[in-house]
């Protein structure tokens, strides 16, 4: 089932939102809840939802570069910033405008987690904030920026939501220190057991590490402006690159180097002053990249292989992030750009026992099902079960493209021949091997590799050159119907 | 504070490109690995010296292998 509609509405393009001016930056360390609020809002943009009181909790509405949005912030100077009855009760009428009026949501985090003093009242009124954020996903974007300790309850807070962003102060863990020195005798520090390094690295937890206050606000908002107000494509506004500088200038010469895609994700999407994307789980599973950028005029979501990685293979986790990433722009009506260079599933008992085949099928079935405009560009090659979770023709892309030099094959042409010869070779004197290999790798190439095969098949649509690559790709994407997929944002 | 750097997949040690003692900048190349039919640099992601060394060219690393320390 899908929605046609995005349900994100444009700005009125006939009147053209007034200049929106960044607040002043939020001080480092700088508690109070309603001052954390004032620096994520366009300034003079904030009005509180309700004056400051002592509930635990504070939110306010306002716009974010000119966008409309909800905010909410734990109290961090009332009782550590720990969440009862009240202040929970404010944080779900905060989630629930939100959904009424179908704009971003983005809560700050400082909470040592159900108030104590409450009991089990307070445990009640925790379960319905993720109840609440449970009703609002895939329905608006949510954000989540931890600028404190988030312990407890207040964990699972920003873990339900879309994107968390966590700041050097930010701490997530559900059990802290003490706990776990009196059962485990693990001897561990708050930033040790749930800062920016283990959950920016480790576990996935975090999407963005930020190393101040003032930058997690600054990603946060960046993100909001992104989700919240989409745009429209413009495709001719991509013009087509010079035939000597180009997006294919960014691959090394040889086929089998390395090289970090990055530079090529920046270059693909729109120019904007400073940074054009927002990257996601940039240190975790960074065989994979995962960003959000606008590219010709709007918001899409950029899944790429990175070779300087693992070579660039899938594996267990990487297949995973994408997923989850796949999901979340497919539920908040995110077109997709995948530029694929992937040499295969990262062979290993490891990779098996750590579950790969699982994790595996979650981004198959997160592509399969997504409805949203999507593209893949192979830039190089593509190789066995890696080439169909890809965003491959048979998973439904909008289109595959490739460029002249891509190779499309289940395996390397030189692997291939190695196995499917292999009586053949070994029957010849060791001198003539390597003449006979050579000749049947460039037979095998024309027969099963190669990108014209694939164009013939049907499994690449089109060969584009480098240069002509960001406008046929905003074509495509702006001549595919919007859709948005009708689920939830499950955090997978 | 020293920084390991570790194989991240089994590999063969196809150049060293570093040496013990030099000064390494974030993205600086120590290492050329071969694995999966690709040439893969090991990257340097934090300013510092050079401590250690621990592989030389054919050597096999297993995931998880110190390759370098950096201080």
């Amino acid at each position: 089932m899908t929605v046609t509609e995005p349900a994100i509405p444009a700005p009125d393009s006939a009147v053209p939102p007034a200049a929106a001016a960044a607040p002043p930056a939020l001080a480092q360390s700088d508690r109070d809840p309603e001052n954390r609020l004032r620096s994520l809002f366009d300034l003079g943009a904030m009005r509180l939802l309700a004056p400051p009181d002592d509930s635990g909790a504070l939110a306010a509405r306002g716009q974010i570069d000119g966008a409309p949005a909800v905010a909410f912030a734990t109290d961090a100077t009332r009782m550590g910033g720990a969440m009862g009855a009240e202040g929970c009760q404010r944080i779900v009428d905060a989630i629930d405008l939100a959904v009424r009026e179908r704009i971003p949501v983005i809560g700050l985090w400082h909470s040592g987690g159900a108030r104590l003093a409450e009991g089990v009242v307070a445990l009640d009124a925790v379960g319905q904030v993720f109840a609440a954020m449970v009703r609002a996903s895939g329905r608006v974007p949510q954000l989540s920026v931890v600028l404190g300790p988030a312990a407890g309850g207040a964990a699972y807070g920003p873990a339900l939501t879309d994107i968390v962003v966590m700041s050097k102060e930010g701490r997530i863990f559900v059990t802290g220190p003490e706990v776990v020195r009196s059962v485990t005798g693990e001897q561990v520090d708050m930033e040790r057991l749930g800062g920016v390094e283990p959950h920016g690295r480790r576990s996935g937890v975090v999407h963005v590490t930020t190393s101040t206050d003032a930058d997690a606000i600054a990603k946060a908002r960046a993100v909001a402006a992104l989700l919240g107000d989409q745009g429209r494509f413009s495709p001719d506004d991509v013009s087509v690159e010079s035939e000597e500088e180009n997006l294919g200038s960014l691959l090394p010469q040889q086929a089998n180097r390395a090289y970090d895609v990055k530079p090529l994700v920046g270059r693909l999407l729109d120019q904007a002053d400073g940074e054009n994307y927002v990257e996601l789980h940039a240190k975790w599973a960074p065989n994979i990249v995962t960003a959000l950028g606008r590219f010709a005029g709007r918001t899409v979501g950029v899944i790429a292989n990175n070779p300087l990685r693992l070579g660039g293979c899938l594996d267990s986790i990487s297949a995973e992030k994408a997923a989850r990433f796949v999901r979340m722009c497919d539920s908040l009506g995110v077109p997709l750009v995948v530029v694929v260079d992937v040499p295969g599933y990262l062979p290993g008992v490891g990779q098996e026992w750590d579950g790969v085949v699982r994790r595996g099928a979650k981004l198959l079935h997160a592509f399969a099902e997504a409805v949203v405009p999507r593209v893949t560009l192979v830039t190089r090659k593509v190789y066995g079960g890696a080439y169909i979770a890809m965003n491959s023709r048979s998973l439904g892309a909008t289109a595959v493209f490739a460029w002249p030099t891509a190779e499309v094959a289940v395996m390397g042409a030189a692997a291939a021949v190695n196995i499917l010869y292999r009586k053949q070779l070994a029957a010849r004197p060791a001198e003539e091997r390597d003449a006979l290999r050579a000749e049947l790798v460039a037979e095998h190439e024309r027969a099963a590799g190669g990108v014209n095969r694939a164009l013939e098949i049907g499994v690449v649509d089109e060969i584009i050159k480098p240069m002509e690559t960001r406008r046929r790709l905003a074509e495509a994407l702006a001549a595919a119907p919007a859709a948005r997929g009708a689920h939830t944002n499950i955090p997978l | 504070m020293a920084e390991e750097i570790r194989a991240e997949m089994v590999a063969n040690v196809w150049k060293v490109v570093a040496s013990a003692g030099d000064t390494v900048d974030d993205g600086d190349t120590l290492v050329i690995l071969e694995s999966m039919k690709m040439e893969i640099p090991v990257i340097v992601e934090s300013a510092g010296v050079l401590k250690e060394l621990a592989v030389h060219e054919g050597d096999v690393v297993q995931e998880g292998d110190l390759i370098a320390v950096i201080e």
